[in-house]
């Protein structure tokens, strides 16, 4: 269980202080939980406190019962966390095999025979077993964000932290990692954070929703398509329009007939034909950012 | 016995991961000091080169090195994500550099003694080891911290290249006010009745820049 109370955290100091995050409080369970969020609304500064490798400048925040304002509380925290950055560095003249295993020594797993059993484990789970041998150098971007995951498994968390893995993915290796995510999060607490509705949306239960440092929403994706009721809207027109303030394009699909347009917001003056429609998931996150 | 070869392995891995480019520095150094010292025909040319080798750039290379050990690595956010302590961190690191440095001093000093020089003029066995290892401990301190203190390595290398450049300039003002400070002491005046002083401040202040490492490795947001 994760646990967050009025967490802040200020860069810089006087004139030159930022605040990236402002009072959030969260309780987080078992399973998959999502933070969606623009680029800059605070989500990896969160999830790099929530890693233990940045300090909160206020606020409280215990996971599986261990403070991580004190040294102790974040290495004890650490020996059962798994971590994937959104910059995710390796070492290229590592193996996949050396990689995982150089970090499950680093995370106090001991025993060389267990140890290498579990290393072989987790690059199976991931289906690298066959080029466990071969260096990280001559890997794809999406074989290397797989050895990512094989580490972050190594010491078989309890809190797995994924920040961004699938921006700048294809759409197989996405489907792939999504999927992976979902198993992991059988057994124990994932926390996606992403920018991609469509990840939160194929994968989460449980969600919040970050934008400028503070929490605009919290609860299921079902909740937050509700929160678009009445305010999704598609019109055609046969040339291209500029929608009224107020109204984001979803959209635009070139149809035989003209254009169609999904659009977010008030009923559309500039679309004398709009009708309503049935909103999703990302029409929700629209129109809460909207109101943000 | 299962802890040690756990950390036999971990320093396996930190020599495979260590950036090979920069064991060019050092060695490139070695090879040219070796072939100066095998062309000069006078004793007395050979043994201030090789002074010169082991007092003055074998503690300036560590210096450079050790700045760029922490902060240039890859994995940095994942290794902070460990449980690994930072003394941990440093004492891999910065051994390893030390490895490297002994391994080029005794390789200099085996060179040396072949060709002939007699390096007794800065003492005993011992004494000679100290000519280089305390102002390389010293220096290697001052780059791992400063580079740590400037959340960047070029910091921490420009800290230690200034140190060197203003201690070899200002040698006479050094030796005259502040002789327990001076990185070159033991080459310049191996029978200074300050150098056991001398020593002891410099290894006293190497220990306090590297727990002022660990303290700044705490915080790790300020590297990333």
């Amino acid at each position: 269980m994760i646990e967050i109370a009025g967490l802040t955290k200020i860069y810089g100091r006087g004139s030159k202080a930022a605040r990236a995050l402002s009072g959030i409080d969260l309780r987080i369970g078992t399973g998959m939980f999502g933070l969606l969020g623009p680029n800059g609304a605070g989500k990896t500064t969160l999830m790099r406190i929530l890693a233990g490798v940045a300090n909160p400048s206020g606020g409280t925040l215990r996971i599986a019962g261990n403070d991580l304002r004190t040294e102790s509380g974040k290495r004890a925290m650490k020996a059962t966390l798994g971590y994937l950055p959104q910059e995710l560095g390796l070492y290229p003249e590592l193996s996949a095999a050396q990689f995982v295993d150089y970090m499950a020594i680093l995370k106090g797993l001991g025993e060389p025979k267990a140890r290498a059993r579990r290393v072989a484990e987790v690059l199976e789970r991931v289906a690298l077993q066959d080029v466990a041998d071969r260096k990280i150098k001559g890997f794809s971007g999406g074989m290397k964000r797989r050895v990512g995951i094989a580490q972050a498994l190594v010491n078989d968390p309890k809190l797995l932290i994924v920040d961004e893995p699938t921006a700048g993915r294809d759409p197989e290796e996405r489907i792939r990692f999504r999927n992976l995510l979902v198993n992991l999060a059988a057994e124990r607490t994932v926390i996606l954070s992403t920018h991609i509705v469509e990840d939160i949306g194929q994968t989460c239960r449980d969600l919040a929703v970050l934008a400028r440092g503070r929490i605009h929403f919290r609860g299921s994706p079902a909740e937050l398509i509700e929160a678009a009721e009445g305010h999704v809207w598609t019109a055609t027109s046969d040339r291209l329009e500029e929608p009224e303030t107020g109204l984001t394009v979803i959209s635009m699909l070139h149809l035989a007939d003209g254009i169609q347009y999904r659009l977010v917001g008030p009923r559309p003056a500039s679309f004398p034909n709009a009708e309503p429609a049935k909103p999703g998931l990302e029409d929700g996150y629209v129109r809460l950012m909207q109101s943000a | 016995m299962r802890s040690l070869r756990s950390k036999g392995a971990a320093l396996k891995y930190s020599w495979l991961c260590y950036r090979r480019e920069s064991l060019w520095f050092p060695a490139a150094f070695l090879a040219l000091f070796v072939v100066i010292l095998a062309i000069l025909p006078n004793p007395g040319l050979r043994y201030g080169i090789a002074r010169a080798y082991l007092g003055f750039i074998v503690p300036l290379i560590g210096g450079i090195l050790a700045a760029y050990s922490i902060l240039d690595d890859p994995a940095l956010e994942l290794r902070f994500a460990t449980p690994e302590r930072p003394e941990a961190t440093l004492a891999a690191r910065l051994g390893l550099i030390l490895l490297v440095e002994a391994v080029c001093a005794a390789g200099f000093q085996l060179f040396a003694r072949a060709l002939g020089v007699d390096l007794s003029p800065l003492g005993g066995f011992l004494s000679v080891q100290a000519v280089w290892l305390v102002p390389t401990l010293a220096l290697i301190s001052l780059g791992c911290a400063g580079s740590l203190a400037g959340a960047q390595s070029v910091t921490g290398a420009f800290l230690v290249g200034g140190v060197w450049l203003v201690q070899l300039l200002m040698k006479s003002w050094f030796v005259a006010n502040a002789r327990e400070l001076y990185l070159f002491l033991g080459v310049f005046s191996p029978d200074s009745p300050a150098l056991v002083a001398n020593r002891f401040v410099l290894f006293a202040g190497s220990l306090g820049l590297l727990g002022l490492s660990t303290v700044l490795l705490r915080r790790p947001e300020r590297l990333l």
